[in-house]
């Protein structure tokens, strides 16, 4: 873990009614820190992603990006400030083409506006170039340009993931978070995504934190965990360490996952 | 003016009406159910400058600024019922904006300089087929543009699912906001022309059955094609025309002819009759360039 923080919470809480489901939750993460989150089902994991992102407002607590508190900001406020996320469903704009769900991402960047639009301004034009080309090197990257003009709804599954973490990189994020980027792949698949999980990070020189269930993946992948359960951190450190680590063997007893 | 000339500008302005319309809904997804309340604030607006303050300037630039009166004034509409209502979602949205549609009705009828229930009368015949045609190019040209941009793609993406737009850095309220107060300032134009070629404005011209049926024109077309929404005024503007040479029993039934017709329509192409499709010329190039038509 190196010095400086990138992303920090303090004590960040959410309660639904009566259900405590982040209590007291802190992170630290560094400008390239590669980190997981993990926990049995309804540990929380994805309440902290809504929290970070202003999806949800915590009930208590703080989020700081590069020192300063996000906490409050509308969503696309804080995407534009450089946290960027996939999700645990896959959330791509289904029925519009893989390269427009990329210049989606681009939108808040672009530089011009509604005159530019309607009078197809040379400005528009060129920037309209700028962003087709950005977009279809990012595709390169992964592998998706020759289908960049399918619909992202007509991509087998792996692929979609790939587009949504495409689509989120296409934001220029400093900080990546990815909610189970690995659900519903097979095991060659998740073998490629893990290298390129860590391909991304020493490429684009981000932090990624990220939620996964699949333990070979987070184990093979992360430098740094956080063990959720009911809420509660109960486990942080290094994977060899959670590893053995009595509290998490507990907590995913009676679950059928398995440490391995 | 004769029977077809009548007819075709009637369906110039049902164009405007469902284009702005498609903006709205079938482009950003917020379910609007108030176009015909944007419609007559338009219409009202304009006229009311042309009756009480026209400038000594020719009728046609007169007509102009009518025109942009009622842009302005169907825009404020918009941002007034816009921005507390664009926070709700799907039905919630189309209850609010069909409340605001009847309120301005009532509204209408209690303000006597406009006319009040008896109707706003001696607006001057100022609209003619060019003029209502010109408009209807200019809104096909400037949602289209709209649509095509950056900025068009931040408002579909919110059609698509609000939730990803939102976390891929678009202010989505910024967006429902600008997508719906632009389709309602068109509406307010189609007001204006309207009433200039009507000469005459009634309360019960924009009651909540004509939201429905530009509602109706644009889900005919296909939600989410500017081209549907095209032909599906001009169908429907058309339709209670023909339904008359079947005389007037099946006239009167022409409400319960929509109907069948949607039920039909949902039950055979539920996309609409473009789906999201566009006319574009490359669809003569593609044929050409494969014969058997597999492209
Ligand atoms: N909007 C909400 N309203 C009420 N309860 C919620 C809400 N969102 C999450 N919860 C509850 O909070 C708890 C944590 O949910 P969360 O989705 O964060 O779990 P998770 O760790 O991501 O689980 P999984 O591995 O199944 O994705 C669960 O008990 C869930 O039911
Ligand atoms: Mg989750």
């Amino acid at each position: 873990m190196s010095e400086e923080t990138i992303l920090s919470t303090k004590n960040l809480t959410m309660r639904f009614g009566g259900l405590v489901a982040v209590d007291n939750f802190n992170l630290k993460l560094g400008p390239t820190d590669l980190v997981g989150v993990i926990g049995p089902n309804g540990a929380g994991k994805t309440t902290i992603f809504n929290m970070i992102t202003g999806v949800y407002q915590p009930t208590e607590g703080d989020v700081n990006l590069d020192q300063k508190s996000i906490v409050g900001i509308r969503a696309a406020g804080i995407t534009q400030k450089g946290i960027a996320r996939t999700f645990q469903n896959i959330r791509l704009f289904k029925d519009l083409t893989v390269i427009d769900n990329i210049k989606i991402a681009c939108h808040f960047r672009v530089q011009y506006g509604l005159f530019g639009a309607i009078f197809r301004t040379p400005k528009m034009k060129a920037e309209e170039k700028r962003i087709h080309k950005e977009a279809m090197e990012l595709l390169k990257i992964f592998k998706l340009e020759h289908k960049f003009f399918h619909l992202a709804k007509n991509l087998p599954y792996g692929e979609q993931r790939r587009l949504e973490i495409a689509r989120a990189l296409a934001t220029k994020p400093k900080v990546l978070l990815l909610d189970e980027p690995a659900a519903g792949m097979n095991p060659q698949e998740t073998k490629d995504l893990t290298s390129l999980i860590r391909w991304i990070r020493d490429e684009f020189k981000i932090a990624i934190l990220l939620i996964e269930h699949d333990m070979k993946l987070v184990m093979n992948v992360c430098e740094r965990l956080y063990v959720l359960d009911y809420g509660v951190t109960i486990a942080e450190g290094l994977p060899s360490d959670i590893q053995d680590n009595p509290k998490v063997i507990e907590a995913y007893l009676g679950t059928d996952e398995e440490l391995t | 003016m004769d029977y077809v000339a009548h007819l075709t500008l009637n369906a110039g302005t049902f164009i405007i009406l469902a284009v702005s319309l498609h903006l709205i809904n079938g482009a950003c997804g917020q379910f609007s159910l108030g176009h015909a309340g944007f419609w007559a604030v338009g219409a009202y607006a304009g006229a009311a400058f042309s009756v009480y303050a026209p400038l000594p300037v020719p009728d046609f630039v007169n007509l102009f600024i009518s025109c942009g009166i009622g842009f302005v004034a169907a825009a404020i509409a918009g941002i007034i019922i816009g921005v507390p209502c664009l926070r709700l979602r799907g039905d919630y949205l189309a209850i609010a904006t069909l409340g605001f549609g009847e309120i301005i009705r009532i509204l209408i009828i209690n303000m006597d300089s406009i006319g009040g229930p008896r109707g706003f009368t001696n607006i001057p015949n100022w609209s003619n087929l060019f003029w209502v045609y010109l408009w209807v190019v200019i809104t096909i040209v400037v949602v289209t543009n709209i649509l095509k941009s950056s900025t068009g793609r931040a408002i579909i993406s919110i059609r698509e699912d609000e939730i990803a737009a939102e976390s891929m850095g678009i202010n989505t309220f910024v967006y429902k906001t600008m997508a719906f107060v632009i389709g309602a300032g068109f509406a307010g134009v189609a007001g204006s022309l309207f009433g200039h070629a009507q000469q005459f404005l009634h309360p019960n011209n924009f009651t909540f059955m004509w939201s429905v049926i530009i509602l109706l024109m644009i889900i005919l077309g296909g939600l989410g094609s500017t081209t549907g929404a095209i032909v599906g005024a001009v169908v429907l503007t058309a339709l209670p025309e023909v339904l008359r040479f079947f005389g007037d029993t099946v006239s009167e039934w022409r409400m319960v002819i929509y109907s069948l017709i949607l039920i039909l329509l949902m039950l055979l192409r539920p996309e609409g009759i473009f789906g999201k499709k566009e006319f574009s010329l490359s669809w003569f190039r593609a044929r050409k360039l494969t014969p058997s038509g597999d492209k």
